[in-house]
């Protein structure tokens, strides 16, 4: 039914081709000029301070780069939004098109992968995909796979949660949307932190469903239940942390209670700073935001080989994870400096927060 | 079809406050649910509790008073998520806040209570004037404030500084959570409008037989806006009440009110299809689905398991209450 859509994209991307077999030599310098390049970034939305921290990274670089054409597609959370937005921008100069992906659901990485394949352009995703499927399984236009190790970051966040209570206490856990495989590999972080630290009990555990405002009933039942037990708050991400954050302040706990986050957004780290939180943990937005568009625009001025011939390890790769604690929140308070993302945009260095082949 | 065994005729004095109640299924399904898990689960049947319960359907009461005359109307509201987010980023933008210089304070949440009764007003002018109905309407205004409350919010939700509004959404008077004042002052001042007002009087009939009400000669066009007015006014009033408890404006704020509201209200015994129930029933089926939130957490129901839970209990109350309309149903919807 949508195969209709693809013809004009696939015959540009044939007449894309022709242009690059027909003239070897230009091919091997520059696939596109500077100032056809087209970069897009496609997230959820940008109501969150981390999709908008996604974007401003990804306008950083554009700036930086001096690419003017940036596009920021949002799908609100509709999966076939984020697929039909990316294909209806196809229609036109497909081959110098580069998406930097936030997949809305593990779900459209394929089919955008597929999209981007049969129109030539460039795409670059984010955090996780299905099982089985690689950027190096003849899928020469998924540039790479920048994985987050969502297991990594849980059993950080809880390592620093039972030392802070002294490796002995109760602690409750919120919990992420369920279905999701962030939700699942932090809370079996943590599961393996308490495997390792009897002393610590698990007293309950509820989702929020990543939501501020759910977080806040589930922490005052708890704290009606357990009262003076809950010695730590584990929370799956920062906004849950906050909603549980303003229950224990109703109950005039606040800072009183250690509490964990994932994501570093600006509140987590102020309440990081003010002693109201101990710790998050950060993939980095603006980084997120930026390196695939930085991965496309090398590739598309000949400044890096072809991503068919990169190793396996550059093109599926676990993103170095941030721990933000009292010690270093001051400095990931402040807006973002293109000098602190320079080097890592640079073409030879675009692997350098890369901490291994993923999955 | 104007159920004659309900309540007298219009313009008349309820002819006992406490009837509906007295009589209430809902009542005996809430007060067999508080019991139970009051057996089952250890520290539940304490005082402390009963306020976590109280400031857990604080917002949800305030949202039921409002959808009761809509439903009662025999129309629907699904926009109360929109205008709780754009009276969530109303009122932090407007107080003294990370983002803007104001300070408005107190009437700053004034502001965004009245935004609300603008976009109910607005909805309400839309149903009259264009015909249209009010699942449609509603669904447009939902999806029109969301994208209002986006454009204020930017990249960064404002947080809330203002002390004298985050004391009201965290802080207690005398041991009760402030914000379940709130509610149950609106729950009053419903239960008032519902039984000693024609406009009340009006929405009962309105449901009951709108073609019936019009031959009558009654306002039912003006009933109807104030209806949506009324309901906007509340909405407006807890997606500011839910931003000084959070302490910022997110367009989340109402993330599953609104069918947490509507089935409470059925749960409650106020019929979908209009002309019967009312403001109290409604409250009924707020405290129900927060004794059941709160229970299923007491008893440590798994949270893999909880939603198919709370979906089988909401479904059985559902059954329980409105059992005995059953005869009475001509047709089911």
């Amino acid at each position: 039914m949508k195969r209709a859509l693809y013809s004009p994209a696939v015959l540009t991307a044939c007449a894309a081709v022709i242009v690059i077999v027909a003239t070897p030599a230009a091919a091997a310098d520059a696939i596109c000029q500077k100032s056809d390049i087209r970069l897009v970034n496609s997230m959820r939305e940008i109501a969150q301070p981390y999709h908008a921290n996604l974007d401003k990274g990804g306008r950083l670089f554009a700036a930086w780069a001096g690419v003017k054409n940036y596009v920021l597609q949002l799908n609100q959370g509709d999966s076939d939004k984020q697929i039909s937005l990316m294909r209806l921008l196809l229609t036109t100069s497909p081959s110098c098109t580069v998406f930097n992906v936030e997949p809305n659901a593990d779900l459209v990485v394929k089919p955008m992968v597929d999209t981007a394949n049969r129109s030539g352009s460039w795409i670059v995703t984010h955090w996780a995909h299905n099982e089985g499927l690689h950027p190096f399984d003849g899928n020469d236009h998924w540039v790479a796979h920048v994985a987050v190790d969502s297991l990594e970051a849980g059993v950080a966040i809880s390592r620093l949660l039972v030392d802070a209570i002294g490796r002995t206490g109760g602690i409750v856990a919120l919990q992420g949307r369920l279905d999701t495989d962030p939700a699942r590999n932090r809370f079996a972080g943590l599961q393996r932190v308490l495997e390792q630290t009897p002393g610590v009990k698990l007293l309950d555990q509820q989702t929020a469903n990543w939501d501020r405002t759910a977080a806040f009933p589930i922490m005052q039942t708890w704290l009606a239940k357990y009262r003076s037990q809950i010695n730590g708050v584990w929370a799956a991400n920062d906004d849950m942390a906050l909603g549980a954050l303003e229950a224990l302040r109703a109950a005039g706990l606040a800072g009183k209670i250690p509490i964990v986050g994932v994501d570093g957004i600006p509140e987590a780290i102020a309440a990081i700073e003010k002693g109201e939180m101990i710790s998050t943990v950060s993939s980095d937005a603006y980084y997120q935001g930026s390196i695939g568009l930085a991965m496309g625009v090398c590739i598309l001025t000949g400044q890096t080989p072809l991503p068919a011939t990169w190793s396996k390890e550059n093109r599926e790769f676990y993103l170095k994870l941030v721990v933000i604690t009292r010690d270093n929140a001051a400095q990931y308070l402040r807006e973002p400096q293109p000098e602190t993302y320079i080097h890592d945009w640079q073409c030879d260095r675009l692997w350098s927060r890369s901490t291994g082949k993923a999955f | 079809m104007m159920p004659a065994d309900h309540q007298g005729p219009v313009g008349a004095r309820p002819a006992a406050a406490g009837q509906e109640l007295r009589l209430s299924t809902p009542l005996l399904a809430l007060i067999v649910l508080y019991l139970g898990f009051s057996l089952i689960a250890p520290g539940f049947a304490t005082v402390e509790n009963l306020w976590t319960i109280a400031d857990r359907c604080a917002i949800p009461l305030i949202l039921a008073v409002g959808t009761t005359f809509i439903i009662l109307q025999g129309s629907i509201d699904l926009s109360i998520e929109g205008v709780m987010a754009a009276s969530s980023l109303t009122v932090a933008l407007c107080v003294l806040n990370n983002r803007t210089g104001l300070d408005l304070g107190l009437f700053g949440l004034a502001l965004a209570t009245l935004a609300g009764a603008g976009l109910g007003l607005l909805t309400g002018l839309a149903i009259i004037f264009l015909r249209v109905p009010s699942f449609m309407v509603t669904l447009g205004v939902w999806s029109a404030s969301t994208g209002i409350a986006m454009l204020l919010s930017g990249d960064q939700p404002p947080l809330i500084r203002d002390s004298v509004l985050r004391a009201l959404g965290l802080g207690r008077s005398l041991a009760v959570p402030n914000l379940f004042l709130v509610a149950i002052s609106i729950v009053l001042l419903g239960y008032l409008l519902q039984n000693y007002t024609r406009f009340g009087r009006y929405s009962m009939v309105i449901g009951g037989g709108e073609d019936l009400a019009r031959l009558l000669g009654l306002p039912v066009d003006r009933c109807k806006v104030l209806a949506f007015a009324f309901a906007g006014l509340l909405s407006g009033l807890a997606g500011a009440l839910e931003s000084a408890r959070i302490g910022l404006g997110h367009i989340d704020v109402g993330a599953g009110q609104m069918f947490a509201t509507i089935s409470a209200v059925v749960i409650g015994g106020t019929s979908l299809g209009g002309g019967r129930g009312g403001v109290l029933q409604s409250a009924v089926g707020i405290l129900t689905l927060a004794v059941l939130a709160d229970g299923l957490v007491f008893i440590g129901v798994s949270p893999y398991t909880q939603k198919a839970v709370q979906g089988a209990l909401i479904l059985s109350a559902a059954l329980v209450a409105t059992w005995p309309h059953r005869g009475r149903l001509r047709i089911v919807k």
